[in-house]
């Protein structure tokens, strides 16, 4: 008898609810699906805005906290390394790109209208503007406390920020492990290479040296566009290896 | 509306998970039966346009499947599928509906409606993570219908769903492949017997048999290991 009462108590506090307003609903599918044509569906231009709030809060955060490290480190030091901050700051935007693959979210985001590529471009669009906006702000915050034009501290800021973001775009086409590490670690080691820069290549840094960081920088840029058209156009492979 | 595959292969290294597959999906129900192993996933990423064929195509009314035409009519629930640890269900939802293009007004609504459909009104604010299998299968069948989709692919939906969740998916799929093409691997034969109108049987990448379930006979299963073996 008492088991008959658990049984009946458990199958109550289990049981599914029964769906109230279901006949409403398959004659709303019904009449829908017989009488209109294609859905409302949103732009290219509302999809990106949708996206906004779905990139990780600690991204904002960890670039936030860069970008005024960097402020503090330019009040502090009028050194050229405080430029070699700025790779660090591709960490965000690397690790984002690899949110849907790590919870397991791209299958379904592949066979939706926006597909993969358009969640992965948005926000890759969206971490990659905010950062360098703040970036340029930052630039012309700390400009004053450097003999250097906005141009050239423009040039030294974002090459390293660009190389960082092109070697770690590579290292994440072609590695589609779970982990984030590898992309750390090429960011850190960049961030690394452009702090000793100063050391051994104080050189560059002379004015007559701008045209080249200049190349550099267009170079870096073309680059980056083509690394990442490759990486969306390859969607498949990481889809399948879920 | 017909959803045509024609020849369409897949290959893996050195196994072929899809080989030279034609067929022709209408209105109603069809029922993908196969053992582990056979290519069901494999032909429904083809379908869904997940993965891309070797040769062969798939279309429907026309539409390639790699247009954004084709997503746009299109409903998926993948055999596994995860969510981003913050999400409640309806942000789930709502995440889903966005990338699917609807409306925020329309999201609301169609959110709404396939929570209660499903049966998660009370569980709607709670984080996924906090679901049971059942739970989350169920919010999986609500985002695949999010769209209103005119083709409904689903890879073993009844996984994770207790028998009485069982009845009433079937029911569900049911009413909605009155009006749509509704395509469901599983390997439960049983799952398919009271629902299905179609079925097709793969093994090894090879379609053994597609035809009507009459065809079948009474039982689905007897008929099911009959085709199998014949083709041993």
């Amino acid at each position: 008898m008492d088991n008959d009462r658990i049984i009946k108590y458990l199958k109550e506090v289990c049981q599914t609810p029964e769906p109230e307003n279901k006949e409403v609903f398959f004659q709303r599918l019904e009449e829908r699906g017989l009488t209109s044509g294609r859905p409302v569906v949103i732009n290219h231009g509302d999809f990106l805005l949708r996206q906004f709030p779905y990139i990780g809060k600690w991204i904002w955060l960890l670039s936030s906290f860069l970008l005024l490290f960097i402020i503090g480190i330019c009040y502090g030091n009028t050194g050229n390394y405080p430029f070699a901050l700025t790779p660090l700051l591709a960490i965000g935007i690397l690790i984002e790109t690899r949110r849907s693959f790590r919870w397991k979210m791209a299958e379904l985001e592949h066979s939706a209208r926006f597909s993969l590529r358009s969640v992965m471009l948005a926000r890759m669009f969206l971490v990659g503007a905010v950062e360098t906006a703040g970036l340029l702000i930052v630039i012309l915050l700390v400009q004053p406390w450097f003999s250097y034009s906005v141009i050239r501290i423009s040039l030294y800021m974002l090459v390293p920020y660009l190389t960082a973001s092109l070697v770690g775009s590579v290292y994440e086409r072609n590695n589609r492990s779970d982990n984030a590490w590898g992309s750390v670690i090429i960011c850190i080691l960049s961030s690394a290479f452009f702090a000793a820069a100063p050391y051994y290549l104080s050189i560059m840094y002379e004015e007559r040296f701008t045209i080249i960081w200049m190349v550099a920088f267009i170079l870096l840029v073309l680059s980056l566009g083509i690394s990442v058209r490759r990486w969306i156009c390859d969607m498949e492979g990481p889809v399948w290896s879920l | 509306m017909e959803l045509v595959a024609d020849r369409i292969t897949k290959q893996y290294k050195n196994k072929i998970a899809v080989d030279r597959m034609s067929f022709t999906l209408t209105k109603g129900v069809t029922g993908l039966l196969g053992a582990n192993g056979a290519g069901k996933t494999t032909l429904m990423r083809l379908l869904c346009g997940i993965l891309v064929p070797d040769s062969g195509t798939v279309s429907c009314d026309g539409m390639s499947v790699g247009t954004e035409e084709y997503r746009d009519i299109l409903g998926y629930l993948p055999q596994d599928f995860g969510y981003y640890p913050e999400f409640s269900g309806k942000d789930f939802l709502l995440y889903m509906s966005a990338v699917k293009g609807l409306t925020k007004k329309d999201a609301m609504r169609k959110t709404k409606e396939l929570i209660e459909l499903v049966g998660l009104e009370d569980a709607a604010g709670k984080k996924v993570r906090t679901y049971s299998g059942g739970m989350k299968q169920r919010l999986g069948i609500a985002q695949a219908l999010l769209n209103d989709p005119k083709i409904l692919i689903m890879d073993e939906p009844t996984a994770g769903l207790d028998p009485q969740e069982r009845i009433r998916f079937r029911e569900l799929i049911a009413n909605i492949g009155q009006e749509r093409i509704v395509l469901l691997s599983t390997h439960i034969v049983s799952d398919l017997e009271h629902i299905a109108d179609r079925l097709m049987i793969m093994k090894d990448g090879q379609l053994l048999w597609n035809g009507s379930r009459s065809a079948g006979g009474e039982d689905l299963e007897v008929f099911y290991i009959s085709v199998i073996d014949e083709k041993r």
